[in-house]
């Protein structure tokens, strides 16, 4: 059986991106969020490039 | 939207909705997936089609006013060699390049292993995580100018990697926008959103090829079944980021190498269907249906795809025989196709009308039931056949409630 929890659509996480941070002056949730929505569409593009091209 | 046509296009797309929903609307819809013919119908050749987003779409514009199209694919000519050249993409021939201006694009598949765009000792890689031998490993193997991250980087592969993403942004607000137009211009509904493939059919596809999965079914079947299910999160990923968000029209389904010529029963039960039930009945969960656009012949795979919920999916019926098909899956799933191609393209009028008249009056007789030629139309369909097959849905497809 396959887990399709497994896998998010997500290529670098923003975890792992907030560490480059020293420090999140400002509003953390804005960042993540544009970070997040940039990181699904290269996501998206990773599989179109298998799935539709 | 002009008033017109916006009634028009809810009426479309209420009778688009309730045949894939099993329920009998005020008529057939037709629903044609037309790809290379449509360019043909207005003198446009397949490079023109194929490479010019812009001259394929207009084309599918002017189709759309000229024909009564309920419903109808945004753009079924669906590799646009401008973004695939754009990271220079080793696997097609390309009309107007590689092949002649009237060819189809062609998929050229690996030869051997050493060709494979994965390689028969790379499983447990693409098991660990495919996204990551996605890309890293699949896309410079398939590009002539990405680079894996491990070796000397050059300007053509970050430039690569730009255009790539560019031309997909690019190509997405031209299919947003272009949608909009079939909307407002000619009240056609786009007919689906977001794209899922078979585990199996992405690795025998895209990765492996036909050759590479067919040794790997007896040399390491446990390793191809594994990745099945390792990519098969991402097959559910991938259709749900692209569905509609109005959880209307559904997501599209190319079926290929569960066709009964590829491989036996024992390898679709085994390795095709398990990880493809499950990704579509997630789909169904989340809310859409999907087009099972099952190319060639299925036969006694069939039975299976009555596992699915009822309703989940559309079954599009190429070579099978559809009354057979009827018979098989027709009380829990609505069926679409219907036309021989080989009559759109070498037969009369006249026999286009006949064949709709036969397939309108048994299997779309209690609604379920959506009128297309049984593959997608390429270049040889002739436009009076096409008109023809519009023109006979119209007259015979209409419910007398």
């Amino acid at each position: 059986m396959a887990d399709m929890k497994k896998a998010p659509p997500v290529i670098f996480p923003w975890e792992e991106k907030k560490k480059e941070y020293e420090k999140i002056l400002g509003d953390e949730e804005i960042v993540k969020r544009l970070w997040e929505e940039f990181d699904m569409l290269a996501y998206m593009f990773i599989w179109f490039l298998v799935t539709a091209m | 939207m002009a008033e017109d046509m916006e009634k028009l296009y809810n009426k479309r797309m209420d009778r688009y909705l309730k045949a894939n929903h099993r329920e009998k609307p005020d008529k057939v819809p037709f629903r044609p997936f037309a790809a290379e013919a449509v360019g043909a119908f207005y003198g446009l050749n397949a490079q023109q089609v194929t490479h010019d987003v812009d001259q394929g779409m207009d084309a599918i514009v002017r189709m759309c006013k000229e024909f009564d199209i309920d419903a109808t694919v945004s753009n079924m000519v669906y590799v646009w060699t401008g973004l695939t050249e754009s990271y220079g993409t080793k696997y097609y021939g390309v009309p107007g390049i590689d092949l002649e201006v009237f060819e189809s694009f062609q998929y050229r598949e690996p030869r051997n292993d050493d060709e494979a765009w994965m390689r028969a000792d790379d499983y447990d890689r693409f098991i660990e995580d495919p996204v990551e031998f996605t890309m890293n490993v699949w896309a410079p193997r398939i590009s002539h100018y990405f680079e894996p991250p491990d070796s000397k980087n050059t300007w053509k592969n970050s430039l690569a990697w730009l255009k790539g993403g560019i031309s997909f942004m690019y190509y997405g607000m031209k299919i947003g926008a272009h949608v909009q137009r079939m909307k407002e211009e000619t009240g056609t509904v786009s007919c689906l959103s977001g794209a899922l493939k078979a585990p199996f059919d992405v690795l025998a596809d895209k990765y492996r090829g036909f050759r590479g999965i067919s040794y790997d079914l007896h040399r390491q079947p446990d390793k191809v079944l594994k990745a099945t299910e390792a990519v098969a999160p991402h097959m559910l990923n991938n259709a749900l980021l692209g569905a509609d968000p109005e959880k209307k029209v559904p997501i599209s389904h190319w079926m290929h190498r569960g066709a009964t010529g590829f491989f036996s029963e024992e390898v679709f039960k085994k390795y095709y269907w398990p990880t493809l039930r499950e990704v579509t009945e997630e789909i169904w969960k989340a809310g859409y249906q999907t087009i099972y656009y099952a190319e060639g012949k299925w036969g006694k795979n069939l039975k299976y795809l009555r596992e699915l919920p009822e309703e989940s999916i559309i079954y599009h019926c190429d070579k099978d025989d559809i009354f057979e098909v009827h018979r098989i899956l027709g009380e829990k799933f609505a069926i679409s196709g219907g036309v021989p191609n080989d009559i759109l393209a070498f037969g009369t009028p006249e026999d286009v009308r006949k064949r709709v008249k036969e397939v309108i009056e048994t299997v779309g007789k209690d609604g379920g039931f959506l009128l297309d030629a049984e593959a997608i139309m390429q270049q040889d369909t002739k436009k009076e056949n096409f008109k023809a097959m519009a023109d006979a849905c119209a007259e015979y497809g209409v419910y007398k409630n």
